[in-house]
């Protein structure tokens, strides 16, 4: 039998996934880019460890749409940049998580299969 | 910053490509996963070396700062949008026999040839995966787009020898258009 492969790499199984995961990471609280990467990456046990540099961009997308709104401050006399959930945002977030509790359940379910024993 | 040329020569490579802000927001960032390295005891050549790393190879940060460019989303919007207008304005021109119309030669050529090149500008500036200046192509072309429409607009009432059907989807279609387009600008100036 031949080696299993595994599907995807895990940053290709981000795609699709990446908004929402950025909006979870504010939920707590304004974060800026770095920090958001940080929350990402001990959130999920090191598994969603992106290249910092990408989350930038996402985030300003995110901006964009009016999901996250920007701020600049400035910290030890450096300008840092921070962001926080709009209203928007987070009934982005909310809807996003319901969609995808309902999604997992369901593949889940299909996965495990039907409760032994099954039918004929 | 920082202040390790590793880190600056890193940042001096994006920040040829990329607007102001972002490169001061990346230096900020840049700098904090810097001292990060450095407060876990690795010496400065070893936690610039990190930093740069966690941060992604240079081409791949660009890339992705394209893909979300104003300029580029603008241009797809754009030119989404191109064979709606073109349609109704084209159902307009046939059905009010628009080669009737007391338009001089020369001004067809020049708004023909114009569209042709905004087109083409917006193709690509939709198209960069490299290049964020090719992005801002968009600000010109989506300036003059406006001003296309505008022009249409303001002929219509003058040219048109009377009120045809699609006309009343053309008008609003590159009302909608100019709105959006417009809209879009600020953005586009400021990223």
């Amino acid at each position: 039998m031949g080696e299993v492969r595994p599907l995807k790499p895990e940053a290709q199984l981000l795609k699709g996934h990446l908004d929402v995961l950025l909006l979870a990471a504010l939920a707590d609280g304004p974060r800026h880019g770095y920090a958001v990467r940080e929350a990402l990456r001990d959130g999920s046990d090191g598994r969603f460890d992106l290249p910092t540099g990408t989350v930038y961009p996402a985030l300003h997308r995110l901006e964009a749409a009016g999901l996250i709104e920007g701020t600049w401050s400035t910290t030890d006399g450096r300008r840092r940049r921070s962001y926080r959930l709009t209203d928007a945002g987070r009934r982005r977030l909310a809807a996003d998580r319901a969609n995808w509790r309902d999604f997992a359940a369901a593949v889940t379910t299909v996965l495990d299969g039907p409760p032994w024993p099954a039918t004929t | 910053m920082a202040g390790h040329h590793l880190i600056e020569a890193y940042l001096a490579t994006l920040g040829r490509q990329l607007p102001a802000d972002a490169v001061e927001e990346l230096a900020d960032g840049l700098d904090e996963t810097y001292q990060r390295h450095r407060s876990t005891g690795l010496p400065p050549d070893a936690a610039a070396d990190a930093t740069v790393r966690d941060f992604g190879e240079p081409g791949t940060v660009l890339r992705a700062y394209v893909r979300q460019a104003p300029g580029r989303r603008t241009a797809l919007m754009l030119l989404a949008w191109g064979p709606i207008v073109g349609l109704c304005w084209g159902a307009t021109l046939v059905a009010g026999h628009a080669w009737t119309w007391p338009i001089p030669t020369t001004a067809r050529v020049v708004f023909g040839a114009t569209l042709l090149v905004v087109i083409v500008t917006l193709a690509l500036a939709a198209t960069s995966h490299h290049s964020y200046h090719r992005t801002r192509l968009t600000i010109g072309a989506a300036t003059v787009l406006i001003g296309l429409d505008g022009a249409m607009l303001c002929a219509l009432p003058v040219v048109a020898a009377s009120f045809v059907w699609p006309m009343a989807l053309a008008v609003p279609v590159s009302l909608t258009r100019m709105t959006l387009t417009a809209r879009a600008l600020p953005r586009m100036l400021t990223h």
